[in-house]
């Protein structure tokens, strides 16, 4: 059985697709089809790797679309999934393309340095008696620990996508999570001060990270208990923030959302009224009534019942 | 369609309108990967690391903490995709948090004896008195530990250990050590010199002992970098790969550190000192657990056969790690292993075992079993064989003190390192505590040297090495197909000599054919086909430097072994199979003539302090 690959090549600013076919073998990753089409092919053909065993992040790239690591991903499974014999291998995107599949991490390590990204001890603890923490408090964060910056969470990141300026890549905020909910740490709010002013809010909460993780992360869960720490350090004073809350209210009092009031909840008086063009506009097509009394849900109890529910679980959770 | 689906098809959608509106702003980006200033050539270095693992990290925070120093990490990736972070097992030190009973030295002699008395003993006191201070020191920079219930880091026992004192993070102690490393260097604001291949360390001087700095390789750019530097710490990790896949080393394990050393005079100590794990899969190398064997798999050979009860009656598939992977060497080459050439092994079997227990327990060897070798384990045996671990030899650390090689400026740690502690057998967890203890005494070394010496090297002599280097780039990745073989044919040449000549066994004749057959690959390596000619990212260029790099290795490693007419730890000869502490209680030293390009080997004394070498069991 032959594959082939449609290889997304980019080399000194000249871009094109080219294809190789070889044979499947038991127990072909990616990787190994990359290196076999540069020893016996094309040796031009660039890529990087070290490990080779999933843990040191260098290989990652996108088949079809989707973030995958080249070592641990078969070709056999690919072409399963896809029902196909052809798949297109791309860089991570996302990123800044240097040549071919290999990619410029330089700026990531530049937003990682935003969040302050090591725990700063508390003053009982030092260098020559180390730290204590219990094993609970460990738990808490020793998923956020297996981290192995391989960028596959940002590759198909829809925020980032949109605009990488105002906002920072997943792995990052899995960092500032993990440092935060580290017991160690003498001051959390520090860290998440500095995600607050990097965009924690403008996750479009679309989980194509969480999806992507090949070490089952959750960076989108990350980013909500970033969230929820903002609020218990009363770091809740943005639009963001205010947003959340005022849909919490709203549920919590009637079951439905009160969109008159939303806007100017969350922006505040002042800045919502620049949106009112809009707002005549919503109530001239009948979607929205300013006078009309807020109606309530008719199963405002169950209602009520799921949101103590979700809070008693993520209480549980932390 | 799936509302899933076409939330997600929505959002895409979006997010693409988006990027067409914000195309303007989309690719711009601030990026480098090497600092401004080394680009224009105005920074000499006073500390200058090359290798970004855990060695190489550690040695720059601890370099750093002195603030008027410039300090840079050189790597030849990016940050964080080492062999370091491959490390599982954990880092030893004594603390006695988790059995009050250890002792500093009960872990000294635990080093020496698994080291077959090869170790020289100053070194390993020096060694285990520091290992438990750096795992507190680790603690404080918020490395993850496994905690016990006191709130101490849990500690747990290692083969070859006699009581438990490796603290770890889950089965990832090394990757955890790597990213709690990183971070620290990022908020310390260390440089970091990425992606540049190290070509070469530039001298000067009359004796040629006059350190310049370092001459890479920018892979972004193919520009050749001349850094300036008045101290360098080489931490470049080891050299597996001259095995290829047989080893479990990353593809980056090619000892480039090594050459460049021997290349300015600096010692290869102990270089036929290999350890072999005997449990990699035959398929790549990639290594299956030792909890494989102590939850009860069986080794078999072609014919059915459980061979271990031949060579080891007592304790069979338990046996230490070089036992086993001798037995399984000596099945294969008599012809009663299973498959062809480098994939030849035998089988491991688990069907001994309940599937239950093996889904809870060997997770991890089940999933590589699955997916490299396409064998359900709890159903079928899967093919396994020996496999290269780790390299015990290295370049000389000429004082254990300050981490200095035998040429001034020049400091070695890590795993490229030979101090030695690890003698002639690694024992599991000593490594990432060896990158932690000498990584920060390297760091302290060369600060100090840095701080008492001004810089005397030759910029001009710096600027005609990058020049040579050029010529040479040009030179090697314009030659036309055809004009001899390629870099991975000759490699897998050279994995054939040494797998078969210079492996887990090795006797006289063989590795003199060896050599003759690593003499006639150098030729045909001058003028091989390198196959791309760009200046951005040619990997074929770096790989054709590793592989010259790895030759060099490979005739170091058949000269020592060829020296050494005994059998101890890693190193076994079929023709003295035997330990021979009357003619070798000796360091191999390996140098390499600057002008003739030969290898000449010379001997030290092992140093003794209290123990007495003894006949090792276990």
């Amino acid at each position: 059985m032959d594959v082939k690959l449609r290889i997304h090549r980019f080399v000194e600013d000249k871009k094109w697709v080219q294809d190789y076919t070889l044979p499947v073998t038991v127990g072909m990753t990616v990787l190994e089809a990359l290196t076999q089409i540069k020893e016996h092919q094309d040796p031009t053909l660039s890529f990087t790797c070290s490990c080779r065993s999933s843990i040191c992040g260098a290989c990652a790239v996108r088949v079809n679309g989707n973030a995958e690591l080249a070592c641990e991903i078969l070709v056999e499974n690919l072409m399963k999934r896809y029902d196909t014999d052809e798949l297109t291998i791309e860089p991570l995107g996302n990123f800044r393309v240097i040549r071919d599949l290999i990619v410029d991490w330089d700026p990531k390590y530049a937003r990682i340095k935003k969040i302050k990204p090591t725990v700063h001890p508390k003053a009982e603890f030092s260098a020559e008696e180390g730290c204590k923490q219990s094993p609970e408090e460990f738990n808490k964060f020793k998923k956020l620990a297996g981290c192995i910056l391989c960028g596959s969470c940002v590759s198909e990141c829809n925020k980032n996508s949109w605009n990488q300026d105002d906002f920072l890549d997943p792995f990052v905020f899995v960092k500032a999570a993990k440092i935060t909910r580290d017991s160690r740490d003498k001051d959390p709010k520090e860290h998440l001060k500095a995600v607050v002013d990097a965009g924690l809010w403008r996750c479009f909460n679309c989980q194509e990270c969480t999806a992507k993780c090949p070490k089952g992360l959750d960076p989108a869960g990350a980013i909500e208990k970033l969230k929820e720490a903002t609020f218990k350090m009363g770091l809740d004073d943005n639009v963001g923030a205010r947003h959340a809350k005022a849909i919490y209210d709203d549920i919590s009092d009637s079951g439905t959302l009160d969109e008159s009031k939303l806007n100017i909840k969350s922006e505040g008086f002042f800045a919502a009224g620049l949106r009112a063009p809009m707002a005549l506009r919503l109530m001239r097509v009948g979607k929205m009534n300013p006078l009309d009394k807020h109606p309530v849900n008719k199963e405002i109890d169950t209602i009520r019942k799921i949101v103590k529910n979700a809070e008693a679980a993520s209480k549980e959770e932390n | 369609m799936s509302k899933e689906i076409s939330r997600r098809t929505f959002i895409k959608g979006a997010a693409a309108a988006g990027v067409v509106v914000a195309a303007g702003s989309y690719f711009t980006w601030n990026g480098n990967n090497i600092p401004e200033k080394v680009k224009k050539g105005d920074i000499t270095y006073d500390v200058l690391i090359i290798g970004s693992g855990g060695a190489g990290m550690r040695a720059a925070l601890a370099a750093a903490e002195n603030k008027n120093l410039k300090v840079a990490v050189m790597t030849k990736l990016v940050p964080t995709r080492s062999a370091s972070t491959m490390a599982q097992g954990g880092m030893n030190g004594v603390t006695g948090v988790s059995d009050p009973t250890d002792t500093v030295e009960s872990h000294v002699f635990d080093t020496i004896k698994g080291g077959d008395y090869l170790c020289d003993q100053d070194a390993v006191e020096y060694f285990a008195e520091r290992a438990g201070a750096n795992i507190y020191e680790m603690d404080y920079m918020g490395y993850p530990y496994n905690r016990q219930k006191d709130g101490c880091f849990h500690q747990r026992k290692m083969g070859g250990h006699s009581h438990p004192r490796a603290s770890y993070f889950e089965d990832r102690a090394g990757h955890a050590m790597v990213h709690t490393l990183f971070e620290q260097c990022l908020e310390n604001g260390i440089d970091f010199i990425s992606e540049c291949q190290m070509l070469e360390i530039s001298m000067s001087g009359e004796k040629n002992d006059q350190l310049n700095g370092v001459i890479a390789m920018d892979m972004r750019s193919g520009n050749l970098i001349g850094v300036p530097a008045k101290s360098v710490i080489i931490a470049t990790g080891g050299y597996g790969r001259v095995y290829w896949i047989r080893t479990s080393n990353p593809y980056s394990s090619t000892g480039d550190g090594i050459v460049a050393g021997m290349n300015v005079g600096i010692p290869f100590k102990d270089p036929e000192m290999v350890q072999f794990h005997p449990t990699g899969l035959s398929a790549n190398g990639v290594l299956l657990s030792e909890s494989s064997r102590a939850e009860g798999a069986q080794l078999k050979n072609k014919n059915g056969e459980r061979f271990m009860e031949k060579y080891a009656p007592e304790k069979k598939e338990l046996a230490t790690r070089d036992i086993v992977a001798r037995a399984i060497a000596t099945e294969i080459e008599q012809g009663r292993g299973v498959g062809e050439g480098i994939h030849a092994g035998v089988y491991m079997d688990f069907t001994v075992i309940p599937a239950e227990r093996i889904r809870e327990r060997l997770g991890q060897v089940a999933d590589l079993s699955k997916r490299f070798a396409g064998v359900d384990i709890t159903k079928e045996p899967v093919l396994i064989a020996p496999t290269c671990h780790y390299s015990m030899g290295g370049l000389e650390m000429a004082d254990f003190h300050t981490g200095e090689s035998r040429v001034p400026g020049i400091y070695v740690a890590g795993e490229c390192s030979c101090v030695s502690v690890h003698g002639a057998n690694r024992l599991g967890a000593n490594s990432l505590s060896e990158v932690l203890v000498f990584g920060h005494t390297a760091g302290d070394g060369a600060a100090a040297y840095a701080k008492e010496h001004n810089y005397a090297g030759s910029q001009d002599k710096l600027a005609q090495d990058c020049q040579k280097w050029k010529d040479r780039f040009e030179e090697v990745t314009s030659r036309p197909e055809g004009c001899g073989k390629t870099v991975p044919e000759i490699r897998d040449a050279m994995v054939n000599t040494m797998w078969y000549k210079a492996g887990v066994y090795r006797q006289e004749d063989q590795l003199n054919q060896a050599t003759q057959e690593l003499k006639a690959l150098e030729e045909e390596y001058k003028h091989c086909y390198v196959g791309d000619s760009s200046h951005v990212y040619n990997t074929a260029f770096e790989q054709y430097i590793e592989l010259g790099n790895l030759l060099q290795i490979s005739h170091a490693i058949v000269q020592g072994a060829l020296a050494r007419k005994e059998s101890r730890g890693g190193h076994s000869r079929r023709d003295f199979p035997k330990r021979d502490d009357k003619n070798f209680l000796k360091h191999t030293l390996i140098f390499k003539d600057q002008k003739t390009g030969e290898y000449r080997a010379e001997y030290k004394d092992v140093v003794i302090t209290k123990y007495q070498p003894k006949e090792r069991k276990y």
